[in-house]
This record gives structure tokens, sequence and C-alpha cells, in this order.
């Protein structure tokens, strides 16, 4: 047998069939317990009123011949009643307890103590008063041992009944003349007027078909409390084992798998509640996924900045070497026009070298990217400040349309910095002899993006530049500067979740658009 | 009258000393005095028993490195002038720290008209080097 400690590993379906099934077992219960309660209080009344009915008429019947003292009739009326409708005995008392008829002859003359229920309603304290209003009196009991209910009705005291002369009585009376005895019949009164009840009509009424209609009742009741218990338990059990079990154990699937590290299982599970939890885990595996590629391409960038970093100084120191011992040659009163000429070109080479690897350490970057809250047109406008002050950029004109309140998007200050300074760049290359840079920023409200363009009126990109930056391939970097310095944004820029696009033609100027997430 | 200025290199590697040294050699109106050294102990021995005017602190020392040399330099003797080489990128934020409490910084690969302008200018306030 299992211990309750191992409810906890019972599936949800189980536990919340057996739940429904108890909490329908105790409902029903109480509810067939009160209309049972009910059910039998109802049927003994209804018995008793019969029983009533039946006193009723039977003392109506009987009247006549009790004022007129007829106890043959009386007693064999009685007799007659017996076996009727359950009738099991009927019986007369007078109001001392003395069995004055009954269907039992046995027990007629036999005194019923005041302990006998028919005593106990009125004289329960043992005295002789009665508690009740006579009027009122009329009294049934159920002795649940022997199946029967006792129905009494009294029979009140009535002028015929204390004035009649009919119960006649046989008295001897002494002649007063002649000394004889003669025998007179002489009529007086038994019943004093003072008494309210003379006695009682008690009827014996078996409650044995009611008994045993209730006791089936019960029975019966008990069993389809049961059935429906346990038809709702398991049509329950099936439908949570269906519309919640299957849903759960795919889900609980689903986020195994992501556990392990795979993030391409998608789960179907409806479109109600978990189909909506399916769907937000669904939602979550993408971030995931994208959260995973975003930081793979992160330790990426910050790997090959790492290693530009370490080569650049390798190379660094014996630069150092190379340039200054190339100048002291250079600087020897005894170098000849030849030699001066090599030295001339060892040192220009040299100066080539330092200035392609501080290009490299200037587009690579060896720390990882720290996203933050950035306002994008801020970081514009901070990349303007800064190379307005070159002397590159005193003929280009710079216009700027960009909203105040843009929505604050998630990226590197300093990564997204480089690439408007790569684009700030690009276009006073483009225009050596000054012109226009229309820089805007606007929002993609629908897209939920914010779109950075850069357009100027120089003499645009070559087309394998455009070719490859749109080709996302990464021929970009054997291209030339221009190549580089796009390959760069471009790899930023899809580290932000974004995409850049340039339009340009052979001096029709240049268009670079950017499109980052909000 | 020849200015003269007493000078501390401290480099991991010799090439760059021997630079330094070619590089700061007397000129018409200077006299330099190079002293090497190859660690940053060995450096601040040096530092305690002599006088310089001015030490070049190499930032990626083996051992000790260079921006606890700095600090050790600059608790010690507050009145050296001090420049900070280096040829990495990805030492910004060493860059960060040194240019504060450093005189003058200067990245390798320089020109013997680089050295010698900064140094200059940190020790006569002569030229202005970038």
């Amino acid at each position: 047998m299992k211990q309750i400690g191992n409810l906890k590993y019972t599936s949800i379906s189980t536990r919340i069939s057996i739940l429904l099934g108890l909490i329908i077992l105790v409902t029903m219960g109480i509810f067939s317990a009160v209309s049972l309660m009910k059910q039998e209080e109802d049927s003994i009344d209804s018995v008793s009123r019969s029983a009533l009915l039946l006193s009723q008429t039977t003392e109506k019947i009987l009247r006549f011949s009790m004022l007129k003292n007829r106890r043959d009739e009386i007693s064999m009326a009685i007799r007659d009643i017996v076996g009727e409708q359950g009738i099991l005995s009927v019986r007369i008392l007078n109001h001392k307890g003395v069995i004055k008829f009954s269907s039992r002859q046995s027990e007629v003359d036999e005194h019923i103590s005041r302990a006998n229920q028919l005593c106990a309603n009125c004289h329960d304290k043992g005295d002789d008063g009665a508690r009740y209003p006579a009027s009122s009196f009329y009294r049934y009991h159920l002795d649940k041992s022997n199946d029967v209910i006792y129905s009494s009705l009294p029979i009140y005291n009535s002028p015929t009944c204390y004035n009649g002369d009919c119960h006649a009585t046989a008295a001897q009376e002494a002649s007063a003349g002649a000394g004889s005895l003669r025998t007179v019949l002489i009529a007086h009164s038994v019943h004093d007027s003072s008494q309210t009840i003379l006695g009682f009509i008690e009827i014996e009424v078996s409650a044995k078909r009611i008994i045993s209609n209730l006791d089936r009742s019960r029975t019966e009741l008990i069993a389809l409390t049961i059935l429906i218990a346990l038809m709702a338990s398991t049509v329950m059990y099936f439908s949570i084992r269906h519309l919640v079990g299957k849903p759960v154990t795919k889900l609980v699937e689903g986020t195994k798998r992501v556990a392990q590290g795979d993030f391409s299982h998608e789960i179907s599970a409806g479109r109600a509640e978990l189909g909506t939890l399916a769907e937000s885990f669904n939602h979550m595996q993408r971030q995931l996924l994208s959260t995973q590629s975003q930081l793979i391409e992160s330790e990426k960038l910050a790997s090959v900045g790492k290693l530009a970093d370490e080569i650049a100084n390798q190379i660094n120191n014996p630069l150092t070497g190379i340039i200054v011992f190339a100048e002291s040659l250079l600087k020897r009163p005894d170098s000849g026009g030849a030699e001066k000429s090599d030295y001339e070109t060892i040192l220009r080479e040299a100066l080539r070298i330092r200035e392609s690897v501080r290009n490299v350490l200037s587009l690579s970057r060896s720390e990882k990217p720290n996203f933050i809250a950035v306002d994008v047109a801020g970081v514009i406008r901070h990349a303007i400040s800064v190379l307005e002050k070159f002397s590159s950029f005193r003929n280009i004109q710079i216009i700027t349309g960009m909203p105040k309140a843009l929505p604050k998007i998630s990226a590197d200050p300093g990564l997204l910095e480089q690439v408007f300074l790569n684009l700030l760049l690009l276009s006073s290359e483009n225009m050596p002899a000054g012109g226009i840079l229309n820089i805007t920023a606007t929002l993609l409200e629908k897209e939920k993006q914010i779109e950075v363009r850069f357009a100027d009126i120089g003499k645009g990109l070559p087309d394998n530049v455009l070719q490859a930056l749109s080709d996302q391939n990464d021929k970009l970097e054997s291209v030339e500067r221009a190549g580089i310095s796009l390959a760069v944004c471009r790899d930023i820029i899809s580290l932000h979740r974004g995409k850049i696009i340039a339009a340009s033609g052979t001096g029709a100027g240049t268009s670079i658009t950017i499109k980052l997430p909000v | 009258m020849k200015r003269t200025a007493k000078i501390l290199a401290i480099d991991g590697e010799d090439i760059v000393l021997k630079s330094i040294s070619k590089a700061l050699r007397s000129d018409g109106d200077t006299e330099y005095s190079v002293t090497t050294a190859n660690t940053a102990l060995e450096g601040l021995k040096l530092v305690r028993s002599n006088m310089f005017d001015l030490i070049l602190l190499d930032l990626a020392l083996p051992g000790m490195n260079g921006i606890e040399a700095l600090r050790r330099i600059k608790s010690s003797y507050p009145l050296v002038s001090v420049v900070v080489m280096s040829g990495y990128s990805y030492e910004r934020t060493f860059l960060n720290e040194a240019a504060n409490n450093a005189d003058g910084l200067l990245s390798k690969p320089f020109t013997t008209e680089e050295i010698k302008c900064l140094v200059s200018h940190i020790l006569w306030g002569s030229e202005r080097c970038t």
C-alpha cells in the first residue's frame, strides 16, 4: 500500500479526481441523510395521521356503544378493526391507565404504569397534574425496537357522558314498606362532569413497511452517491489527463530540452491558458536563442579584439625599434644618397605598418559589450561633436532631424558610437571637397524599430562594397577601408539585432540606413 | 648652457629600451642620461638609489605590472615625472587609471620626434605635444 508521503508523486489528474470524488461523496451524503430524515419524518407522520383518523372514526362508532355500555359490541368492533392497514392492536383505556378493552384479550384490566409513554406524555413529572391542555392532546410515538407506531387519541368528557343515563347499573334497594328487597334498575352517571379526559383509544400500527422502504431508499441513495462519485472522478481523471496532463507533459519535456541546451524545440498546447503558457515558453526560448547567439557574437568580437591586441603588441615593440633606428640611420651624416633613400623607405613602411595596426586596434574591441538603455540621438550628437573638430569636417554641413522623444533602446553606447563615427568618417571620405550630410532618426511604431539614416551627396560607394554588405558575407573586409569600416558597423548592428542597408550609386551619394529594435 | 635630464626607462623588451636610448641621445642643447631596467622591481631599486628627472614606464611588465609600479613610485617620490607607455588597446582601463597619476602617455610604436617632444614638454614645458 502506498504511503501518504507518496501523494506528492501522484499525478495532478489522480489527485483532483480523488478530491472531486470525495467532495461528491460528502455533499451527496449530507444531502441524502437530510432528505432521508425528512422522508422518515413525513412517512411516520402520514401513518400516524391515518391512525389518528382511524382512532377518531373508531371513537365515533363506539361512542354510542360506550354510552350504552355495550361491552360485547365494543370488543367485537375492536377485534374487527385489527388487521386492517397494518393495524396491530386497538385498546381503550380509562384515564387511570386501566385497559378496559383490547383486541388482545389477555391485557384487559391490566394497569399500565405511569412510565408508559401514553401516560408520560402528560404526567412525566410524576404528579397528577397534566402539563398539557387536554384540548390539544394528541400524541404518537415510534417504538424503534419493535418498528411500531403508537397513536393515542383522548376520549373527551361531554354532557352526554356525565348526564346520560346510559351507563345503567343494577342496584338493590330496600323496600321501605314490606321489608323485602327488590331489584330495580337505576340510572346514574359513571363519569364526573369535572373530568376532562375519560380515557384513550390507542392504536398500534406497524411501521415495518415504512422502515423497510426507508432502508431501501437509504441503500439506493448510498449506491447512487458512490456511483456518481466514481463516474465523475473517472470523467474528471481522463479530462484532466487530456486537457492538462498532456500539455503539461509537453511543457515539462520542453523545459528539459531547454535545460539540455536545445532551444529549437517549439511547444504547441492549444490556445487556452496552457496555450498561452506554451507560447510564452516558446517566446522565452526564442529570446534565449537570440541572447545566446548575441552572446556568442559578443564573445567572438571580444576574442577577436583580444587577439588583435596581442598581435598589435607583438608588432609594436619591434616596430618601435625599426622606426627609431631607421630615423637614427637617416640622421647619420655619413649616410649617402642611395642609403638614405633605403632608410627612408624603411621608415615610411614602418610608419605605414603603425597606421594599419592602429586602424585595426581602433576597429576591434576587446571589452565585452555592455548593454544599457541608450538614447540613440544622444549618441549620434556626441559622435558628431567629436568629429566636427577635425579639419576634414570643416567643409561638410551636417543637418540632423531627430525628435527629442525617441524611446531608448538596449545597446552598448560605445559600440553604437563606433558605428556612427565610422559612418561619419565614410561620408567625409566620400565628400573630400565638402558637401551636405543628412542624419535622421525616426521611430517606426509598427515595426517597433528606430531607423537611423546617413545620407550624403558624395561620390558614392563602389558596387563591390555595396554588394558585399547586402550579401551579409565576410568578403567585405578584403575590399578596402570603406569595406572594413562597414564590416565593423554590420557586425555591431547585428549584435544589436538590427539591420544595416546601404544604397549608393556612382556620383549619386550614399544613403546608409540602420534599423535597431526598440 | 645645456639642459640635462636623468631618465629611467623600464620595459620588458630590450629593443624598446635600446630605441629609447637611441631616440634620447644628447643633441645640441640637451644632454640625456638614460638608465634602463627590464622589470618593475629592478626599476624600483634604481629609483631608490638614484635621482631621476623622468621615468618612462611600460604598462605590460613581467611580474609586477606598470600600474602597481607607478603607484609605488608616485607614493614614494611624488616629484618624479612618469610617462606611461603602452602598446595594447585593451589596457584602456589601465590607461584611464594611469592618466590620473602619470605625467604623460606614450603609445608604442613612437617616433624619435614624438618621444623627444613629450619628454622635453614634461621636463621644461618647452613644446606642445599630443
